[in-house]
């Protein structure tokens, strides 16, 4: 028998090798060659074939390198795995040699939706569009296997660990956080002094502070949804409009962006806010062709925003509407859902910011490579730290250079469906449309503006495509944000709340209302109302 | 004096309604439905920009309207968070924007609940608004968010008046609503079914008639009010067992309202299991204790209620239930 925190036999491939290469298996007989055409992709699960690009759509590049996607998908992987590893033993379906919970197929990054679909089954109370609903933008979720579904007893253990992890996950954080800071005074050190060696060391250093960060994203991820749930229902029970409560209730107190971008407005190149000025996720956004998939962010110095004394929260105007028992409990449970989800800002900067260290670490270091210094994004970051061992690895870059070519002039669907087997892949239809929803509540009116417009003295509605902690320096100029993608629990939802402006994502061509057209959107309904077009 | 009203097509902006027309105000109403009980009716949203008026609709009532009655927003007891902070906060905002587009605005009315002050401790008065009171519902707080935005936007003339529970038969003719707030409690005793009431009963509810309240918000337009807050309520302070005793006195009923001393809370909690209506449940104790001499701001003559119109509220449960059952 074997203890969930053994070490697992078999660890996802970090990435499909197109090519073995002499340096791989150098006494190998010579293989007959392969005929089919090289390619980046990963292996799709054998039994969970959808995948949804909703979640990494929020915010992150199109498509991502294959560096970028060694530094994101792989350590999800590995996160996500860990975590089921912990709560519910060693799930067959969740070991193997290929990725489980995300994938990368024509260079674009992906979740796989059935497995997390089936991950919300291992948890009583919670069902698949809970997960769909949260980050998936309500898409339909795919047919339940139950033959893999777990026992009840394992789900209820399971239930436990994951409320024990959770309860950890602030100083986890913190400790975290300090191990990034070290990391960016170690790149700081290392660039200043220009050594290749305290450079390798950051490199060596930076991988397990990556992976850390990613574990910890994971886990406040997922765990959201959960309590969330729980929250409804014991609203649900609680109070009358439970579920209206739980939208104005559930706020987070403040998030880390705040303190990030006012870092940021120091212009230290080694601050924890610089990354804030880069493209997120993608590293080599300084390079062709990745360049022009990378998101840029836009920096706006915070202004004061403050109003003149603070007005009764719905909180706190609850608490006369209840008995003190059920006060404290409601109370308790918001703040509990507010502080998950500072929480998962809060490890999602983290990444970004270790991220940023590879950004600047990776150019840096290549230039040893000499006449192959650009295909540094080509490689995974496990080959890239093996090249001063094993030169040769740098090969495997070359014919990925043409399977990305190939695979960035293929148009990738949003959702992809890849059970037909016959390596055809097939957009994910969702049975029922999408519409609108509201994710932060309250009505805010006003004129559209851009992110990367000049705010107007007028009130406004940012608009925009997909949004992320960019938005953060604007929002307390904003009445409220209209996008055409996010989820109940995208970063921009957890973002308006924070301060307390409606929000409302799934409209479709928010981000091409032209300049000056006066929207009404209403955060609890999910209503928009063009009123004044120019 | 060219008077707009926002939801004037409810109970009070109705009345209101009526006598500004009858004071010889021109009176626009503005409504969802568009419909005016007097005056001119528009049909908007006072949670839209340019209160979802047509844009010729917006720029005629901006340039002719001196006057604006703010007394639009949901009135349920019971109502939860989204529906009352719409109108009364979203809408709020939005109407306060628009009164700040008009250039010929003399004097504003919003028209707020003595509620507001919720379970107020100590003796409050106009000056009050939060005293780190809690709120019984969320009705008691949209009315507080709707109040305070007027308070803060001091750079519109923008008065406040304050009611309790408003009765009377319904100026917009027909039977009087009895699906929100205090008029709930009617159809419940007038079936014979008992209340808890603490002490009885025996408590001022602060309530007025709808003819009064209506020529006080008129004479908060006319005097003006500036940016004072007034409260009105009958001078002569019914208690809640009052007004239920009058109300049901035309019904041949006399109300059953008892008290259980130290049981209160748990024969509170049993009444309602057995069908008190839920929006008396938080009203069964004194509500707060506010100054009765607020009245003496508000500049004499003041409107003298009609002497029975807690009866003739009484009288048009009545007579508006054979009107439908002939019908």
């Amino acid at each position: 028998m074997t203890r969930p925190d053994q070490p697992r036999p078999t660890a996802p491939a970090p990435f499909v090798p197109v090519q073995p290469t002499a340096s791989q298996h150098p006494p190998a007989p010579p293989a007959a060659p392969d005929p089919r055409p090289p390619s980046v992709d990963t292996d799709p699960h054998p039994y969970f074939r959808v995948y949804s690009a909703g979640n990494f759509g929020e915010v992150a590049p199109q498509r991502l390198s294959p560096m970028s996607w060694s530094l994101v998908g792989d350590p999800m992987e590995r996160g996500t795995r860990a975590l089921a590893r912990r709560l519910w033993g060693r799930p067959a379906w969740a070991e193997g040699g290929h990725y489980v919970f995300v994938g990368y197929f024509g260079c674009r990054p992906y979740h796989n939706l059935a497995a997390y679909c089936h991950l919300s089954a291992s948890i009583p109370g919670l069902s698949p569009s809970d997960v769909t609903d949260a980050y998936f933008e309500g898409i339909d979720s795919p047919e339940e296997v139950t033959a893999l579904r777990s026992g009840r007893a394992r789900q209820w253990a399971g239930s436990a660990k994951l409320l024990g992890e959770l309860r950890d996950v602030g100083p986890r954080l913190r400790s975290l956080e300090e191990r990034v800071a070290e990391l960016e005074w170690g790149l700081q050190a290392a660039t200043t002094t220009d050594s290749p060696i305290a450079l390798a060391g950051v490199l060596r250093d930076a991988l397990p502070v990556l992976e850390d960060a990613w574990a910890a994203h994971i886990l406040t991820t997922s765990g959201l949804v959960p309590v969330r749930a729980l929250q409804r229902r014991v609203y649900g029970r609680l109070l009358r409009h439970g579920e209206e409560i739980a939208h104005w209730l559930t706020r987070p107190r403040e998030l880390v962006w705040d303190r990030l971008h006012t870092a940021a407005a120091t212009l230290d190149p080694y601050g924890p806010g610089d990354f804030l000025a880069s493209s997120f996720y993608e590293v080599a956004d300084g390079q062709a062709p990745w360049q022009d998939y990378a998101v840029r962010h836009k920096q706006v110095a915070s202004g004061s925003g403050e109003a003149g004394m603070a007005a009764v929260d719905p909180a706190e105007a609850l608490a006369g509407m209840v008995s003190p028992w059920r006060s404290r409990t409601v109370r308790a449970l918001a703040t509990a859902v507010g502080e998950m989800m500072a929480g998962r800002e809060h490890s999602k900067s983290l990444a970004m910011r270790t991220l940023h260290v590879y950004r600047r670490l990776l150019p840096a270091l290549a230039t040893s490579l000499g006449g192959d210094a650009d295909l540094w994004p080509y490689l995974t970051i496990r080959e890239f730290t093996d090249l001063a061992t094993r030169p040769g690895l740098v090969e495997r870059a070359r014919p990925r250079v043409e399977a990305c070519r190939a695979a960035l002039a293929t148009p990738m669907p949003e959702h992809l469906d890849l059970s037909g087997d016959d390596g055809v892949i097939r957009p994910w239809l969702s049975r029922t449309p999408q519409g609108q929803r509201g994710v932060a509540p309250g009505i805010g009116v006003g004129t559209v503006m851009t992110p990367e417009s000049e705010p107007p003295d007028e009130p406004v509605i940012i608009i925009c495509s997909s949004a992320d902690a960019d938005i953060a320096p604007l929002l307390p100029f904003a009445e409220g944000v209209l996008s055409e993608r996010g989820s109940d629990l995208s970063h921009i939802a957890i973002l308006s709340r924070e301060y307390g402006i409606p929000c409302v994502v799934g409209y479709p061509g928010a981000a091409s209302l032209p300049a000056g057209t006066t929207v009404s959107i209403n955060g609890s309904t999910g209503e928009v109302t063009i009123l004044d077009a120019p | 004096m060219n008077v707009l009203i926002l939801g004037g097509s409810g109970f009070l902006g109705a009345a209101v309604a009526q006598a500004c027309e009858r004071a010889g105000a021109d009176v626009r109403v503005l409504s969802r439905s568009g419909r005016a009980p007097a005056g001119e009716g528009l049909r908007g949203d006072v949670r839209m920009p340019r209160l979802g008026l047509s844009a010729a609709d917006a720029a005629r009532v901006r340039q002719e309207t001196t006057h604006v009655v703010l007394c639009f927003g949901s009135v349920s007891w019971t109502s939860g968070p989204g529906e009352v902070l719409e109108t009364h906060s979203s809408g709020m905002r939005s109407a306060l924007a628009f009164l700040r587009e008009l250039p010929a605005l003399r004097q504003a009315v919003h028209v707020s609940s003595l509620l507001a002050l919720g379970r107020a401790e100590g003796r409050v008065t106009n000056r009050e608004l939060y005293t780190g009171q809690r709120f019984r519902n969320w009705y008691e707080y949209g009315k507080y968010c709707a109040e305070r935005l007027a308070r803060d936007a001091d750079d519109l003339p923008v008065g406040i008046v304050r009611f309790g529970p408003v009765l009377g038969p319904d100026p917009r003719g027909g039977r009087p609503d009895t699906r929100h707030g205090l008029p709930v409690a009617f159809p419940h005793l007038l079936a014979g079914y008992p209340v808890h009431l603490a002490r009885r009963g025996d408590f001022p509810c602060w309530v007025t008639d709808v003819s009064s309240a209506a020529e006080i918000v008129l004479k908060a337009l006319g005097t003006p009010i500036g940016r004072a807050t007034w409260s009105w309520f009958d001078p002569a302070l019914p208690t809640l067992a009052d007004v239920f005793t009058e109300v049901c006195r035309p019904w041949g009923v006399v109300p059953k309202i008892v008290e259980a001393g130290p049981l209160g809370r748990f024969t509170r909690l049993l009444g309602e299991r057995l069908g008190t209506p839920r929006e008396l449940v938080d009203y069964t104790e004194p509500w707060f204790d506010l100054d009765v001499d607020v009245l003496k701001e508000i500049p004499e003559p003041w409107p003298v209620p009609d002497p029975d119109y807690l009866a003739a509220t009484g009288r048009a449960l009545r007579d508006g239930t054979r009107r439908r059952a002939l019908a």
